[in-house]
């Protein structure tokens, strides 16, 4: 059915610049230090990024797409490009429907006020009107499970508990088109796997959804179709399976770890696999995805994932 | 292929509620959890008011009195507390602005609002003050809602420009602070405009706020507009500053997200 679906979310050409920080741009050294503020006034335009270039795709309605690719890579400013967050530098987003972010859960909340009314003003955030979030509310409540805390102060909150209040919302925007960055690692392993069935929902719903994620077990899973983003170019596009299998060779040629990671399905060292779970992301999708081959210590792994989400979420029970 | 930009169909009920929402979290905010509330608004301007009556009025003998400072005091801390609060408004939630879209402006505007509410409701003490030193209701009193009008338009263009571009610029957040302790003493409020070196009395006119002032002042003690081309000369600029604060912000505002 996606390919059939008309276009909902086209980038022609995209890319985006920034300029990295200069020295000079401060009152106090342009005062202090003029003609070193001038020189680098005058070399301004050499010290930029481009976070994005020059990359062209179409999502039909309907259709899961996912894109992956190491830190840094641009992925999350090409997301917040389609967001109409931030501006192209060149090239064109064009979208048609109602758009609905996921970035960051929980960003826009204020933890002084109750979590009734940070719905009701992320809700006016996004467009909505009061009646109409007040409408939502008490299904909204209901999925983040926060039935006794809604009119407690946000700041009484457990990290857990923001994230699925955060998803909630999004969730029930009743969007035509889904923009998520990678905010589903957060969040115990239970609200992810509520989070990802209602995604699944939405999508069958007819909903389009484009994802920036790391879990690459979860690109293979939902997505029709992903693409990966290396040095702010789109150098791949197509199939999850075969994109995620680019992206896995490619990290293995950075790092002899993931290599053997996926050379054996699974590692060794318990002591540094935890150790590199921890401190690397990219390397934890990575490995989780390699470790799909061996469902025993896939289902170790989860499992304490599990345990440690449980944990982090204590206050939330 | 003709595609639309991200249709938000966001309607004018949504940005009135938006504005209100903010405004309301913010007053409701700033005296949590104080069991005077509202009445602090009063104490900067009732605690100054006293000390320059006492200062300027007795100890250097002018013949000061107590309602003129007042009728200068209250309006200033409303000018003073929307522009601060405006200049801080888009820097302060720089999260909001990273990853939510929604029309910009209601943060500086929603910030004016709140220090406009809190003028408007301390208004009643001010005229309380005011009829208690003697001076009647005149027909002069009419022109208030003119007056409060120009001030609003001043305090709102003036806010959005400080607001957008110090987004760019940091230091005018600190440039506001001293240049609005200098207006302080530039503009006719603890003193009277007529006392002012007639070498100097151009500076009144170039200055969009003295006829504001003035205007309280007038209206309230003396039951007197202040002279039409006065009035005039502050339209125009207050215009000026609303168009400058509309532009800059129309200008700068799609880059917020990436500069801050």
């Amino acid at each position: 059915m996606p390919s059939e679906g008309e276009v909902v979310l086209a980038a022609r050409g995209v890319s985006r610049r920034y300029p990295l920080a200069v020295p000079g741009q401060a009152l106090k050294t342009t005062l202090l230090h003029p003609g070193q503020a001038f020189a680098a006034w005058r070399h301004r335009q050499r010290r930029e990024l481009w976070a994005v270039r020059d990359v062209s795709f179409e999502v039909r309605r309907g259709e899961f797409f996912s894109i992956v690719g190491a830190n840094g890579s641009g992925k999350s400013t090409l997301l917040r490009l389609l967001a109409g967050l931030s501006k192209p530098t060149k090239g064109t987003v064009e979208l048609r429907g109602r758009v609905s972010t996921l970035l960051e859960l929980g960003s826009g909340f204020h933890p002084q006020v109750s979590g009734r009314e940070n719905v009701i003003m992320n809700g006016l955030l996004m467009g909505l009107t009061k009646r109409e979030m007040e409408a939502l509310l008490p299904g909204i409540v209901e999925f983040a499970g926060l039935r006794e805390f809604i009119d407690q102060p946000m700041r009484t909150y457990s990290s857990g508990m923001y994230v699925r209040l955060g998803f909630a919302i999004a969730a029930f925007m009743d969007p035509e088109i889904l923009l998520v960055d990678e905010v589903l690692a957060v969040g115990d392993a239970k609200f992810q796997e509520k989070c990802y069935d209602h995604i699944a929902k939405l999508q069958a719903r007819g909903v389009t959804i484009v994802m920036v994620s790391h879990d690459l077990g979860a690109v293979e899973r939902f997505s029709d179709r992903a693409a990966l983003m290396e040095r702010g170019r789109m150098v791949a596009i197509g199939a999850p399976r075969k994109v995620v299998g680019l992206h896995l060779e490619r990290l293995a040629e950075t790092s002899p770890e993931i290599r053997q990671a996926i050379d054996e399905g699974m590692a060794a060292d318990e002591e540094r696999v935890r150790r590199l779970l921890e401190e690397d992301p990219e390397w934890a999708a990575a490995f989780a995805s390699a470790l799909e081959q061996n469902p025993a210590f896939h289902e170790k792994l989860r499992q304490q994932q599990a345990g440690q989400g449980a944990g982090s979420d204590a206050r939330a029970d | 292929m003709a595609m639309a930009r991200p249709a938000q169909g966001r309607s004018l009920r949504n940005a009135v509620e938006l504005v209100t929402a903010l405004t309301s979290r913010d007053l409701r905010l700033r005296y949590q959890g104080s069991v005077l509330g509202w009445a602090w608004s009063l104490a900067r301007p009732l605690a100054l008011g006293a000390v320059l009556a006492f200062a300027l009025g007795r100890v250097l003998g002018t013949g000061i009195t107590a309602e003129f400072l007042l009728a200068g005091l209250f309006p200033w801390f409303w000018f003073q507390g929307a522009v601060q609060g405006a200049a801080g408004s888009f820097i302060g939630n720089g999260g909001l602005l990273k990853k939510v879209r929604f029309p910009r402006a209601v943060l500086p505007l929603s910030t004016v609002l709140g220090a406009t509410l809190q003028f408007a409701l301390s208004l009643p003490v001010l005229i309380g003050f005011v009829i208690a030193a003697g001076n009647g209701p005149t027909a002069a009193w009419l022109g208030l809602p003119l007056i409060f009008a120009l001030q609003l338009g001043l305090v709102t263009g003036i806010g959005l420009f400080v607001a957008s571009v110090t987004v760019y610029f940091r230091d005018l957040e600190h440039i506001t602070e001293v240049l609005l302790t200098l207006l302080f003493y530039a503009t006719p409020i603890i003193y009277s405009a007529d006392l002012v070196p007639e070498g100097y009395r151009w500076l009144t006119y170039a200055n969009p706020l003295a006829p504001i002032m003035e205007g309280w002042r007038g209206i309230l003690l003396d039951g007197a507009m202040p002279a039409a081309d006065h009035l005039a000369a502050s339209a125009g600029l207050t215009a000026l500053a609303l168009a400058a604060g509309w532009g800059a912000f129309r200008r700068l505002e799609d880059g917020f997200a990436d500069a801050i």
